[in-house]
């Protein structure tokens, strides 16, 4: 007993060392930091007063912008050499275009540390081989909210029966998505599903169902491959829905908040969407759906895989800060367990292991929360990343105006995807991808 | 010493070209510069990648780019003639009331205000094909029963843009030609009267000439403010969908700063400044010739 306490001692007094020592490491030593700016990531930032006071060095932040307008700031950076700064907010969308902004952060991170995170989080954080960026708790994938009345309805139910020939259920498959929607829609009072119509979202709608449909948006060399069997079932989709009015007429210019908030209206049955707005969907006095809200995994396309088109923010350490090992520790300690814990307990789904599973166990007395973990931990399984090219947001700026002609009818889809990939094409030969 | 030798003119000029140099000239020179190159945002090297033409005859041939700078020259003609008329309507009324003008023309200038961010959000909610304030209207009071895709629509997104831009701007006319009719003598005016003329010979034949000078003027101004309209059109629409309200400065700022693509950027830039100048020179020309009329000095 006595080796015990003086076994514990020992260990309190090493520990006790070990965090005076770090509060010493990185005394005097002011770091600058961009990072993603909004009211939901700023219980995490509350935090970093907590590290300044353990290290004993101080975190400036010079910028707070949403990630399209750090992307500016960045590439302006980049382009005027100012980029001594330490740490900025990084997506994984984004992060393939500063290939040399960030630099790796393998020999800054404990390798153990580094394991505790999610293995497909760090495989897509990790371009050519360097750790860009930790991943923090703003995991997203999206998965398929619905209304559930709508199938509580026998008359529905019987109705649908007579024309499609099968049961009225929440759907598994995109095919049945189409069915559905079209089924409930009663333009201009009611839709049956709706999707993001503009800029990179349009295309990684797309890219998901090209996925799930047995394609590929590009080939290994990253010539497009979408102009395919797969590519051309997945635009039919999105085609076939805005002919039949089963999507409201403005869809083609709608982002994530004009979606969150049409489906939180009430006027919409379907809706492929992210985590973050379960809270908000099921909050009685922002939407009209909650307490008739259901979430189910993402549906499958025809190769018989889910559509995951996933991302996540995270945190990377500039190549030219001059103090990158307590860069390093900050983004440790912004992603660390208690950090993901506390960002987390908001909604948002974690990248590390352990904090998934004290998620899933807080969420056991919750019976909402427990089916929207089910959902989104069933359609994270497969989730995937967008394609790992400095060129994925020009390419789907060369992409999506084409999608966009097809939907509204200026073009076919044939022709559609044959001008997107012949674009995509000249893009890569122009910046020798091959 | 060297110094002296300058003119004391050229010395004591020196700060202000100095001074315009370095904020006007050096950027100017060096975006030229960087429209010969493969400048990348994202790859500060290429600024030294010299590669000719290539930029220039890539927006030559580029369809998108010659759709856009027509669909800017349409705005620009559109929405300069109808703040114009709406303008000089405004003007003349509000010229005529007698008890609480300053206020009206206080009011008058609310629009020029507002930040053109917020005009956009303004507009893009008011046009919302589901919970915009139009459809809603219109659907109220029983005149449709569908939601008309007012942002979507090949013609109903250009109105819906050309919408906005006169809201924001037709005070810009209003206040301009309101100024002319306050510096206007009114013996004309009297003199037509004693001949016989109707009110409407009276505006055609005395007070539309001497407005004209003051017209031209606000055209040549909102000529360069619409033929850079960026702000609005990027909340409401992007450019979109599927480029049908895609304007040269969304392709540009897209191109320069999504894309990264700086040099080629720089390239359409300095080729949609002809659009400017033309439109610029045109209405300077119609001042001169304007003021020559009405005996004015040139």
């Amino acid at each position: 007993m006595t080796h015990i306490i003086r076994g514990v001692s020992i260990a309190a007094i090493l520990a006790g060392l070990a965090v005076t020592a770090q509060a010493q490491d990185f005394a005097g030593v002011t770091l600058e930091a961009k990072l993603i700016g909004g009211q939901q990531y700023e219980a995490l930032y509350a935090r970093i007063a907590e590290w300044e006071a353990a290290t004993g060095a101080k975190v400036n932040v010079i910028s707070k912008k949403n990630h399209f307008e750090l992307d500016k700031e960045f590439k302006s950076d980049i382009a005027a050499g100012t980029t001594s700064w330490c740490v900025g907010s990084n997506h994984s969308s984004f992060a393939s275009q500063y290939p040399s902004l960030y630099t790796d952060l393998t020999p800054l991170i404990p390798a153990e540390e580094v394991a505790a995170y999610v293995g497909a989080n760090i495989a897509a954080a990790t371009l050519d081989g360097k750790l860009v960026m930790l991943p923090r708790a703003q995991f997203d994938v999206s998965a398929l909210y619905y209304q559930k009345s709508l199938y509580e309805d026998a008359d529905k139910a019987a109705a649908f029966k007579a024309e499609y020939g099968y049961d009225l259920a929440v759907p598994t498959t995109w095919d049945q998505v189409r069915d559905q929607a079209v089924f409930f829609a009663d333009p201009p009072n009611f839709y049956g599903t709706q999707y993001a119509g503009k800029d990179e979202a349009i295309v990684g709608r797309f890219y998901e169902l090209v996925v799930a449909n047995g394609g590929a948006l590009f080939n290994d060399d990253f010539s497009p491959a979408f102009n395919s069997d797969a590519g051309k079932q997945s635009l039919q989709w999105f085609v076939d829905l805005y002919a039949a009015g089963a999507v409201p007429a403005g869809t083609t210019n709608y982002l994530w908040d004009d979606l969150g908030n049409g489906f939180a209206s009430g006027t919409v049955a379907l809706n492929l969407d992210w985590p973050g707005w379960a809270g908000f969907f099921n909050d009685p006095a922002a939407s009209k759906v909650a307490g008739n809200l259901g979430v189910a995994p993402a549906p499958m396309g025809s190769a018989g895989v889910r559509t995951g088109w996933s991302g996540f923010h995270g945190f990377s350490v500039t190549e030219d800060c001059a103090n990158k090992d307590a860069a390093a520790s900050l983004v440790l300690f912004l992603t660390n367990e208690d950090s993901q814990i506390l960002e987390s307990a908001a909604g948002p789904l974690p990248t590390r292991t352990a904090v998934w599973d004290h998620v899933v166990a807080e969420a056991a007395s919750d019976p909402f929360r427990s089916e929207v973990l089910a959902a989104f931990q069933e359609t994270a399984k497969t989730a995937f990343a967008v394609p790992p090219t400095p060129l994925w947001i020009e390419a789907t700026n060369l992409i999506y105006p084409e999608l966009q002609a097809a939907i509204l009818g200026d073009k076919s889809v044939d022709e559609a995807l044959q001008t997107a990939s012949d674009a995509v094409d000249e893009l890569m030969r122009e910046e020798g991808v091959y | 010493m060297k110094l002296g030798k300058f003119p004391p003119w050229l010395a004591l000029l020196m700060p202000a070209i100095v001074l315009l140099a370095a904020v006007v000239l050096v950027p100017l020179v060096l975006s030229f510069y960087s429209s010969f190159t493969s400048y990348k945002l994202t790859k500060p090297d290429t600024l030294y990648n010299w590669i000719g033409t290539f930029n220039y005859q890539k927006a030559a041939g580029d369809i998108y780019f010659w759709t856009a700078f027509g669909r800017t020259v349409l705005l620009l003609t559109v929405a300069l003639n109808l703040e114009m008329v709406l303008g000089l309507g405004l003007a003349l009324m509000v010229s005529k009331v007698t008890r609480g003008q300053r206020l009206l023309r206080t009011m008058m200038m609310f629009p020029m205000m507002f930040s053109p961010i917020l005009v956009g959000f303004q507009f893009k909610f008011i046009f919302n094909d589901n919970v915009g304030l139009v459809n809603n209207t219109l659907q109220s009071l029983g005149l449709t029963t569908t939601a008309i895709p007012w942002l979507v629509d090949a013609h109903l997104a250009m109105f819906s843009i050309i919408s906005a831009e006169i809201w924001t701007s037709t005070s810009v006319f209003a206040i301009l030609i309101l100024a002319g009719l306050y510096a206007m003598p009114q013996d004309p005016l009297e003199a037509a009267k004693v001949d016989g003329c109707t009110p409407l010979q009276s505006f055609r034949f005395v007070t539309l000439p001497f407005l004209m000078p003051f017209i031209y003027i606000a055209m040549a101004i909102r000529s360069l403010d619409v033929a850079r309209a960026y702000d609005i059109v990027q909340i409401m629409t992007n450019g979109g969908p599927a480029r049908r309200t895609e304007l040269l400065w969304t392709l540009i700022g897209r191109t320069g700063y999504v894309d990264a693509k700086m040099g080629y950027a720089n390239a359409m830039g300095y080729i949609s400044i002809l659009l400017a100048i033309f439109f610029t020179v045109y209405f300077f020309r119609k001042l001169t010739a304007a003021r020559a009329e009405l005996g004015m000095a040139l």
